[in-house]
């Protein structure tokens, strides 16, 4: 015999909720995601009337979702937003040029504007190339660390307020175990918010904190989303996996495991005598930095004079020097683009914006079309 | 005693002349052959246990500048297990050590081993074992069964029974109703306990359930024998553990409190754990060396596969990971000493299961994330009969635990006792007292109603 949904008790319960145990309907699992949702989003207030927020969009099943979720609510509760996808494209090929694929056809699905900056393009640097030099040790600190910097340079460069990306609450979950586990505490206190500043021009948030993995997965299959499903070609990291496999294990154990470290994370406070590293700006880029100068600077200084080592291992700066060959550039390397000059073209887009805006009646304006192109830096 | 200064470990530290090793020899003596390695440092068996004692001293000492607790009597948790062990033996060595000078008084007034008798819930624990270890201390044993908690007093003659709610079909079943009740005639205590803990339905939730029992009869011991402290055997590997068990299970808020070097959240008793400095290996080490016996005791987990609880899963990844990254737990155990008490946390009532402080808004934010029904705000109807929403009375993490029980399981009495606090405080009393407005609404006349309503 069928068995009847929890939540409305009329229709034939097709799944087991993940974080509730519940048999549920279809209807009720799209209803009970999707407010959830919005209520991490009102609730938070992340965003305000008139934003222009960007997706961080990797073809991935969490940002598809992400788009379509974004997208679903934007109309169904009017947020008033204007939606973009961003992506990064990291230069690996058998993975990413795939995804890329997959974004642009969301682009079209959700008739949402895309704009893709790339590794190569804004470093002089692919993922593939990174590695070729690097090795398959430690390139994930390449990809983490230009990526997140990418997303803000894409970010300014279509002028947006805002970004969101699809963290879900495995990944936060993870990570507040991870940092316990290697007491980096200035991470433990930022991991759980769920929007940051960045540098002060663009805000950060995770409307997925408190969603689950599974049901995002869930949610993707029975709307029949189309996602991209492989994992990174180089290596993953390892200390990340026992923090993963030891979420699972407590899923299995506690179902609410998961939303239940969210919660500790969220209250624990870091003590007051603690010393945390202040933000300042990056000398050379801008970016925000907790040193004089960005890990990115440092990794791109690194690549380019043939010492990726640099900003990775804990050889003294002294060692580093010593090692560094007598050709001091390879000359590969792209100067990236100042965080002023990109604040300042995103400045004019926006006064353009307004211009426009006054002077047509269309709505549409021409300094994002200007952008939307590939090619754009 | 020999002379301390020579095994202050931490002045060891400052000094890199002395802490430089010998190769082939002890750290501390240079001279004898080593007989353990505690992370990479090599020990001969008399310096350890030397440096053994140092380290409880200074622990002691070092809660001692931070808390500045008035000197009183001290109970000595003890459960019998390996940890518990060496610290009644360094206590007491502590207790019983020569005055030399001024400062050497010995830190507490006098000294109880506090031990929670679970034989009820556990009838293969070594009983007389563990009493036998105690009395071989010298100090007085003072013993409370676990089965205690449901002795009548004047403050609970009747018990929390959680109750089912009515509630629409398809509402969220987030409210926990209580009301209150007298045990049954004929059933004794131990069989009260027994019942509570068949209602509890995963090993994960009894071992909660266990933890706040025996956290609440430590307590009431130290008050009963004029203690003013209590000590606690948490080891280093124990603290690490329990941190990242109490994480997964939502406890974050009371976190601090429950792992810290010393707590004052139970106001007239100071918490401090003395052996949060000691890895499970320097324990074994130092009870094999200085004969100090110990007993197994037996958990709900117990020859369980290692899924089988939170805590169970817990410990068997971080001594895991422990093999691998070498310094696992004394990195954990660094992380919590940067953590602290939010100040609401201080400020909060204590929940009613646990004791540890129950955060005000717990409930919201879990029915605004984890949404279980289509009826919005469904409140159950409590206004007919005695029932009681405790929701607000409970931390986050009983929340969680009490949704899983059984309707119809009595809670320990202290439950009730402090609900009558509570009440006698504040919340309850409004939210009866709204109750009550509801009943009589209709009657009362606002200036904002018009007439011909």
């Amino acid at each position: 015999m069928p068995r009847q949904c929890n939540i409305c008790q009329t229709a034939r319960a097709i799944i087991r909720r993940p974080k509730t145990g519940q048999r549920i309907c279809k209807e009720c699992f799209f209803y009970v995601f999707e407010t959830e949702i919005h209520h991490t989003i009102v609730d938070n207030r992340l965003f305000k009337p008139g934003d222009r927020i960007g997706i961080g969009a990797s073809g991935g099943k969490d940002s598809t979702v992400l788009a379509y979720v974004m997208k679903t609510l934007n109309e169904r509760y009017n947020y008033g937003l204007e939606l973009f996808l961003l992506s990064v494209d990291e230069g690996i090929s058998g993975y990413r040029d795939d995804s890329l694929e997959t974004v642009k056809r969301n682009q079209q699905q959700y008739d949402l504007p895309l704009k893709i900056v790339s590794y190569e393009q804004l470093y002089g640097w692919s993922m593939d190339s990174i590695v070729e030099t690097v090795g398959r040790k430690n390139n994930c600190t390449f990809c983490g660390v230009f990526r997140r910097q990418a997303l803000d340079r894409g970010a300014l460069m279509l002028d947006l307020d805002h970004i969101v990306t699809g963290h879900n609450a495995d990944d936060i979950a993870e990570t507040i175990l991870m940092n316990i586990l290697r007491g980096d505490i200035p991470r433990l206190s930022r991991c759980t918010e769920i929007a940051t500043m960045g540098d002060g021009y663009i805000g950060r948030s995770k409307p997925f904190k408190y969603a689950y993995e599974k049901e995002i997965v869930m949610y993707a299959y029975l709307k029949r989303l189309d996602y991209f499903s492989t994992e990174c070609t180089y290596s993953p990291n390892a200390y990340r996996g026992y923090a993963r496999q030891f979420l699972k294990d407590l899923e299995a154990v506690r179902p609410s495991a998961i939303i239940d470290i969210i919660y500790s994370g969220e209250a624990m406070k870091v003590a007051e005598n603690v010393k945390l590293p202040t933000m300042t700006s990056c000398e050379r880029c801008g970016y925000i930095s907790s040193n004089s100068i960005c890990k990115a600077c440092v990794l791109l200084e690194g690549l380019e004079r043939g010492v990726p080592k640099m900003g990775i291992a804990k050889a003294s700066s002294k060692q580093i020097e010593q090692d560094a060959p007598e050709v001091a550039r390879r000359g590969k390397a792209v100067e990236p683009v100042h965080f002023e000059k990109l604040r300042e073209k995103a400045l004019n887009i926006r006064k353009q914006r307004m211009l426009n805006a006054a002077t047509s009646s269309c709505s549409k304006d021409t300094a994002l079309c200007e952008c939307t192109g590939d090619s754009c830096q | 005693m020999c002379d301390t200064s020579t095994l202050d470990i931490s002045a060891a530290a400052e000094a890199p002349s002395r802490r430089k090793a010998v190769p082939g020899k002890c750290i501390k003596c240079k001279a004898a052959k080593p007989n353990v390695a505690i992370r990479r440092i090599q020990y001969c068996r008399q310096c350890f246990v030397k440096a053994s004692v140092t380290k409880f001293r200074m622990a002691v000492g070092k809660s001692r500048k931070r808390v500045a607790w008035p000197r009183t009597k001290v109970l000595i948790a003890f459960s019998g297990g390996p940890s518990s062990s060496a610290m009644l033996r360094l206590a007491a060595d502590l207790q019983n050590m020569e005055l030399k000078g001024t400062d050497a008084m010995p830190p507490f007034l006098g000294a109880v081993v506090g031990h929670i008798d679970e034989s009820c819930l556990f009838p293969s624990c070594p009983e007389s074992n563990i009493c036998a270890i105690a009395a071989n201390s010298g100090i007085q044993l003072e013993t409370l069964a676990l089965e205690h908690v449901f002795l009548p007093t004047e403050d609970h003659l009747a018990l929390l029974e959680l109750v089912q709610t009515a509630l629409a079909p398809g509402a969220a079943k987030e409210q926990l109703c209580v009301r209150l009740s007298k045990p049954a005639k004929d059933a004794s205590c131990a069989e009260q306990l027994q019942t509570l803990f068949s209602n509890l339905k995963s090993p994960t939730d009894k071992e909660d359930m266990l933890q706040a029992i025996k956290t609440a009869l430590l307590v009431q011991l130290a008050r009963n024998s004029g203690c003013g402290a209590i000590l606690l055997g948490d080891s280093a590997t124990r603290t690490a553990v329990k941190a990242m068990a109490l994480t997964g299970r939502g406890r974050g808020f009371s976190l601090p409190l429950e792992v810290g070097a010393e707590s004052q959240w139970f106001q007239d008793i100071v918490a401090i754990r003395p052996m949060r400095d000691f890895v499970a290996k320097e324990i074994a080490f130092f009870n094999r060396w200085t004969r100090q016996p110990s007993a197994f005791v037996p958990t709900f987990t117990t020859a369980e596969h290692r899924r089988a609880s939170i805590n169970r899963l817990t410990e068997a990844f971080i001594v895991e990971l422990d093999q691998d990254f070498a310094s696992t737990v004394p990195t954990v155990c660094r992380t919590l000493q940067k953590l602290e008490t939010r100040p609401d946390a201080l400020a909060a009532a204590p929940c009613l299961v646990c004791g540890m402080p129950a955060e005000p808004d717990a409930h919201t934010w879990r029915t605004r994330l984890t949404i279980d029904s289509n009826v919005p705000e469904s409140t159950p109807d409590t206004s007919e009969n005695d029932t009681f929403d405790i929701t607000s009375c409970l931390c986050y993490s009983c929340q969680t635990m009490l949704r899983h029980t059984a309707p119809g399981a009595q809670l320990p009495g202290f439950c009730s006792s402090r609900l009558h606090a509570a009440a006698a405080g504040s919340s309850l009393v409004s939210e009866n007292q709204d109750r009550l407005r509801k009943q009589i609404e209709n009657f009362i006349i606002s200036d904002s109603d018009s007439d011909d309503n």
